[in-house]
């Protein structure tokens, strides 16, 4: 081999090199260092007590009532918040997909909460969300409707923690598919039209598989996201009342003084859930996707 | 080929990165020095003292003072404060820091999670130091220093230390022509005569306590039981009926509106507001939201030791000051530690500016001190309960334990669960908790 040849051969690896530093450090080594650490009753202050486990970790896990609890509680979400904000963000899509001022103005307000941290969100909502003295029990009192208890209660808060969720998240993916709807070629509506098809009919058979690579991409990202939901837990309910909104994530996070090992497990578990799932939303979704 | 190289590239790259961080970790987990031998070479010049504490707020600034009087008052070592967030938080970074080894060379640690470092051998004992010192390990308040021992060593010493106490709207149960409750039956009855209902809803609630394990704690010593066995290999209060006596008695209270049982995210602010705006007529909650209290309270403000069941008990919280082994300069970290202790402007002086507990018998019997319970006897009632103080939560598994410990508080108290299985439950999972 002439040293030409070899640095051709050499050059796309050195040149990603840095990158897969990067990756290594951050990303690769963390991830073999959970597992190890999975495997260990650590103590992180002094690394001569810890203790070799082996799975007896993962064993507690899925022995644990409160683990299924909160693998319950995360599905419940997800699928809420995906379910809920799909359709919502769909429907007010449609409706803003002209390009006219007000729409334009009405897209910038639903994009707001986008724009502002989770955590004021949280805590505003919180507020609101007082049952005695919060504004939406107002509101629901003047109305003449009954009142809920919110998050205080094991019944109402994981509701209320969806509410807020879709809300914060419904003007992002909204600009998504507007920009999707409009990509749409004005062409293929006009054929249609000519062809006398319903509003219904043309919405199902032409406008849905054409923005379906965008339906597809907000599934996979947001039940992801979804499924590591932390911060709102975090600020409204802290996992309760009575476990009610604890989440795998926050699961996780409750261990994190206590027994390392143990959330290391739990954050091996939610790896695998998430990896599962992602293989198979692109194995069964990928087909059904439609491109141009 | 191609593939061959790319995979064995990457594969090699992985190996290089965890063989290096396989090697760092060899050299961090040799032992750090814990000689016990205090004297040491100081540096010329000055010594840096790194100091973690979780007080904000005003009381942050009392403490801040006090560093800057101690910092004043001598030029050989400079004490630099900070704030670590929660007791909670404090304890996680202070877990990090030993393990990252950037720890701090004394810090302030929630007297429950002292026995969770000690275990870790990461704390130095201070008993040599008290050699040549103004304090003696005689003069602390027996009461105060439960968390302070472990193995023989003394691991820790109180900073600010509280307990829960009975906080009582006088002007309130005066109108209604009722006695501070001394026993849980009294409690009961006052707490119920004083719920005020507008149809179905409570305007107006007996008795409140925020979400903790510490008053649920506290009614279990005052049956006479305890929260571990002496072996620490189980709970002590379920299988004896006490644990089911105490939250039959909050649910029988709750129940008819007698008492008001808090959300869990910021409790403690929820019912001190209830209570100081005359939406509740008595609480449970600690002496350090005396002087937040007394400030706000328009009404006749009083307090009262924690009502009796069969005795008198009290747990203790707060945090206390430790000395990390892993410091570089320990002489100069116990002559601030000394000075906290001993000085009139240490310790003592925070004490009267925020309402904490005095721990040592000098500092109650101090000038200072006396005057102010003169003035505010609300704030004696807290020391004069010290005598009934107990800790029997003690164990290094605790923080693990309160954890389940919660979880059953939470499925009785807000989604009314059958207090049997629940404690069956939180049994259970204690004994296992305990038996690693």
């Amino acid at each position: 081999m002439s040293r030409g040849k070899l640095w051709e051969k050499l050059r796309p690896y050195v040149m990603i090199g840095p990158a897969m530093i990067g990756i290594g450090l951050f990303v690769i080594y963390p991830l073999f260092y959970l597992i190890y650490l999975s495997l260990f009753k650590f103590n992180l202050m002094n690394r001569n007590m810890s203790k070799f486990v082996g799975l007896d970790n993962y064993i507690q896990i899925l022995g644990r009532q409160d683990f299924y609890k909160s693998l319950t509680n995360t599905v419940v979400y997800t699928a809420g918040v995906v379910i809920l904000t799909l359709a919502l963000s769909l429907l007010i899509a449609v409706w803003l997909s002209k390009r006219t001022r007000v729409n334009a103005i009405v897209q910038a307000g639903i994009f707001t909460p986008h724009i502002i941290s989770i955590v004021s969100v949280s805590l505003i909502w919180l507020w609101m969300m007082e049952p005695s003295l919060g504004f939406l029990n107002y509101i629901l009192k003047g109305l003449g409707l009954p009142t809920s208890q919110w998050l205080q209660s094991s019944k109402s808060a994981m509701m209320s923690i969806i509410i807020v969720s879709v809300w914060q998240a419904i003007g992002y993916y909204t600009l998504i598919l507007v920009a999707a709807l409009q990509g749409v070629s004005p062409t293929i509506y006009e054929a249609a039209a000519l062809d006398n098809a319903s509003k219904v009919k043309v919405f199902r058979k032409i406008t849905l598989p054409l923005i379906s690579p965008q339906l597809f991409f907000i599934l996979i990202i947001m039940t992801i996201g979804s499924f590591k939901v932390f911060d709102t837990v975090k600020i409204m309910t802290g996992g309760g009342p009575n476990n009610a909104t604890n989440t795998l994530v926050y699961y996780i996070y409750s261990y994190r003084t206590t027994n390392i090992g143990y959330a290391a497990a739990a954050g091996v578990v939610l790896m695998i859930i998430i990896g599962i799932l992602t293989i198979i939303y692109f194995r069964l979704m990928a087909k059904k996707v439609h491109y141009q | 080929m191609k593939k061959f190289f790319s995979i064995f590239a990457a594969l090699f790259l992985v190996l290089g990165i965890l063989a290096a961080c396989g090697n760092e970790e060899k050299t961090e987990g040799t032992p750090k020095d814990t000689s016990k031998e205090p004297a040491q070479e100081e540096p010329e010049g000055k010594v840096t003292i790194q100091f973690w504490h979780s007080l904000g707020g005003v009381n942050g600034e009392y403490l801040d003072a006090m560093i800057k009087r101690f910092n004043e008052s001598q030029d050989k070592v400079e004490v630099v404060g900070t704030f670590q967030g929660t007791y909670d938080e404090t304890s996680t970074k202070l877990q990090q820091a030993i393990s990252a080894n950037t720890a701090p060379d004394i810090a302030m640690i929630e007297r429950a999670y002292v026995q969770m470092f000690a275990e870790a051998e990461v704390l130095e004992d201070l008993k040599p130091y008290f050699k040549d010192s103004d304090v003696k390990e005689s003069d602390f308040v027996k009461g105060l220093m439960g968390h302070s021992t472990f193995n023989k060593k003394l691991v820790s010493l109180p900073l600010n230390r509280s307990t829960p106490i009975l906080h009582v709207n006088k002007t309130m149960l005066d109108e209604a022509g009722l006695e501070v409750p001394k026993t849980w039956d009294e409690l009961k009855e006052v707490a119920n005569k004083l719920v005020v209902k507008e149809g179905n809803e409570v305007k107006r609630y007996g008795l409140t306590m925020p979400y903790d394990t510490w008053y649920p704690i506290a009614m279990i010593s005052q049956s006479k039981g305890k929260f571990f066995n002496d072996k620490k290999t189980s709970v002590d209060f379920v299988k004896n009926g006490i644990g089911k006596d105490v939250f039959q008695y909050l649910k029988d209270m709750q129940n008819t509106g007698a008492l008001f049982y808090p959300p869990q995210t910021d409790s403690g602010n929820i019912v001190n507001q209830m209570f100081s705006s005359g939406k509740v007529a008595m609480m449970f909650q600690s002496t350090g939201s005396i002087g937040g209290i007394a400030q706000q309270a328009t009404f006749d403000y009083e307090t009262a030791f924690l009502p009796k069941n069969d005795v008198y008990a009290t747990p203790t919280g707060g945090g206390n000051v430790a000395m990390l082994a892993s410091s570089e300069h320990k002489k100069a970290a116990w002559q601030f530690m000394n000075f906290m202790m001993s000085d009139p402007q240490g310790l003592q002086q925070f004490i009267v500016e925020s309402g904490y507990l005095p721990f040592t018998k000098k500092m109650a019997e101090s000038k200072p001190i006396q005057d102010l319970w003169a003035k505010e006897p609300n704030r004696k009632t807290a020391y004069e309960q010290l005598e009934y103080a107990t800790d029997t939560n003690k164990d290094t598994a605790w923080p693990e334990v309160m954890h389940e410990f919660f979880a059953a508080i939470e499925a009785i108290m807000y989604d009314n669960a059958d207090i049997d299985k629940s404690l069956d439950t939180f049994t259970k999972e204690t004994e296992r908790i305990l038996g690693q």
